[in-house]
């Protein structure tokens, strides 16, 4: 008897890898588009705002609209892209890059990557933050949204609730035919975005986010290199930088808050401000701030959100070679407004800004409204 | 002779059915997870329903035995992260106490904290009793909103499920 059932388990098993082996790549082909709707991940996000002026004419834009695509090779192997669409005629590639999973603490990495530093740059869909327009901080001292082609490792500790990510990049061109980057917004000409850049220099980012404590995440993210050129022979084409952002979220109950702080530290300014005659900084950074409160009960499905954010940077921090600090560029700037959170993922916004700069006493208001999505 | 062995095939292919089951939902990592809670080497398991109940498939809840005692139960659930599924597991004691819940798989980086040791501690010693909100008792993680909803509801549905079959002690038609 126990003969029998060994011989009948071998003849059963066999019948079942022979199943295998008979698979052909018809089939193979049916059984892969059987799980093809897991395979493939659509999303997207997007806003469209209004933004009204002071003494000009208001603007009204879809300020951007963003698919993203997935594709899952098998459990370890991903591809994960997003094409943007700015102001409705720019296309850009915002994200393109494959994540292999070595473990469960462990991914590899390469392709067009966001750089983590700060908050926005890596969660900009606009349901996730509050205020129509990004912070200002996001825009002018860590230059939103930050992608550069890379390679790297990613991943997280459940026993140290904290996740990492380790990515050697290209980075912003300073010099590329002619000097790009001026004082006003100091990278923000330099990003190359993954389209035709020019390589000369690599840079590193790196990221720790702790999420151990109930309620609130913190994040520090440190990134250091040299700008990239196109005259190899010119060293004075190109700066070197240091730049640190220590950021923390909180969510308890009906409140929320956040903030922000970052700080650049340039080298060789003063020679690539004299040789192309720019205004570049040798220090930028600054902080924000922000609170917000929700109006409605936590039971229901809708949050209303109203925020106040308080943003302080200065982009002439420091300079060098004898400039002097342009007071127009040191900003102080207080948005008030609301969130309302129509479903999970639908965001109605409006909010008033009033900005400053240590230029003039002068406050410059705007009005901004905004619908944003995110799927 | 020809009986014999017919009936000795069914039996193996009823084994393999059984060990599918099991590979499926009673996973190597779950198992190690299981006989680490209850400080033992070879926790066995055995479905504990015999249909579905309203909110629980009945390959998804084990009894678990060591040497003939049962020392509790398992559920192994799945749920939404941002773009794909995760699965996780929870272990109960005899009544129904959560003794621990932990992310078995998790696909995606999005989301991917709610597999941290000190979220999930939340729902330590939790009974069928208990109900879990968002922001309420459960804490948020900024940057995984989709998932750790997504997990407090599962845990939540998972408890009022359990609550219903024990205060009726059989299937609610509803």
């Amino acid at each position: 008897m126990k003969k029998l059932i060994l011989s009948a388990i071998l003849i059963s098993t066999v019948g079942f890898s022979q199943n295998m082996n008979f698979q052909n790549s018809a089939m193979r082909q049916l059984s892969n588009l059987e799980n093809s709707e897991n395979r493939i991940t659509l999303g997207g996000y997007g806003e469209i705002n209004f933004n009204g002026y002071d003494g000009k004419p208001n603007e009204i834009d879809v300020q951007r609209l963003v698919l993203l695509f997935a594709y899952k090779f098998d459990d370890r192997t991903q591809f994960v892209t997003e094409v943007e669409y700015e102001h409705v005629k720019e296309v850009y590639v915002e994200q393109a890059f494959v994540n292999y999973n070595i473990t469960d603490n462990l991914n590899a990495r390469a392709g067009l990557m966001l750089v983590p530093m700060g908050i926005i740059n890596e969660y900009h869909e606009g349901p996730t933050y509050n205020g129509v327009e990004r912070p200002s901080l996001d825009g002018k001292v860590i230059p939103t949204t930050w992608r550069e082609i890379g390679f790297g490792i990613a991943g997280r500790s459940n026993e140290l609730s904290f996740r990492y990510q380790l990515y050697a990049m290209n980075g912003f061109v300073s010099f590329n035919e002619d000097y790009v980057l001026r004082g006003s917004d100091g990278f923000r000409k330099g990003r190359q975005k993954g389209a035709e850049s020019v390589n000369s220099d690599m840079n590193f980012a790196a990221k720790i986010e702790y999420y151990g404590l109930p309620n609130i995440r913190f994040g520090l993210a440190a990134y250091s290199g040299k700008t990239q050129t196109t005259d190899l022979e010119d060293a004075a084409t190109q700066v070197g930088l240091t730049m640190l952002d220590a950021d923390y979220r909180y969510a308890k109950g009906r409140f929320s808050s956040r903030g922000q702080w970052v700080k650049t530290s340039l080298r060789d300014v003063a020679a690539y401000n004299a040789a192309g005659n720019k205004d570049l900084g040798s220090a930028m950074g600054g902080y924000y701030i922000e609170g917000a409160y929700n109006l409605l009960p936590l039971t229901n499905r809708q949050r209303l959100d109203i925020f106040v954010r308080y943003e302080d940077f200065d982009t002439h921090k420091k300079t060098d070679g004898g400039m002097m600090a342009n007071p127009a560029y040191h900003r102080k700037e207080t948005t008030v407004g609301f969130s309302y959170h129509l479903a999970p993922g639908v965001v109605f916004k409006g909010d008033y800004q009033s900005k400053k700069t240590a230029a003039s006493d002068d406050v410059v208001g705007q009005l901004n409204f905004g619908v944003g999505f995110f799927f | 002779m020809k009986i014999l062995s017919l009936s000795a095939f069914l039996l193996s292919l009823k084994l393999s059915l059984v060990g599918v089951v099991f590979s499926l939902h009673i996973s190597k990592k779950a198992e190690r997870e299981i006989n680490k809670v209850f400080e033992i080497d070879n926790a066995n398991f055995v479905q504990t329903l015999d249909q579905d109940i309203p909110g629980i498939d009945k390959d998804r809840l084990y009894t678990i035995f060591d040497q003939g005692n049962a020392l509790g139960f398992a559920y192994v659930g799945e749920a939404s992260s941002q773009t794909d599924t995760f699965e996780y597991l929870v272990v109960f004691d005899t009544n129904f106490a959560v003794k621990k819940a932990k992310v078995l798989v998790y696909r995606e980086d999005y989301g991917s904290e709610i597999g941290s040791k000190r979220w999930l501690k939340q729902f330590l010693d939790k009974t069928p009793n208990d109900r879990f909100a968002y922001r309420q008792n459960i804490a948020a993680i900024s940057g995984a909103t989709i998932s750790v909803k997504s997990m407090t509801n599962a845990m939540n549905n998972l408890m009022i499920s359990l609550a219903s079959w024990q205060n009726n002690g059989k299937p609610n038609k509803s």
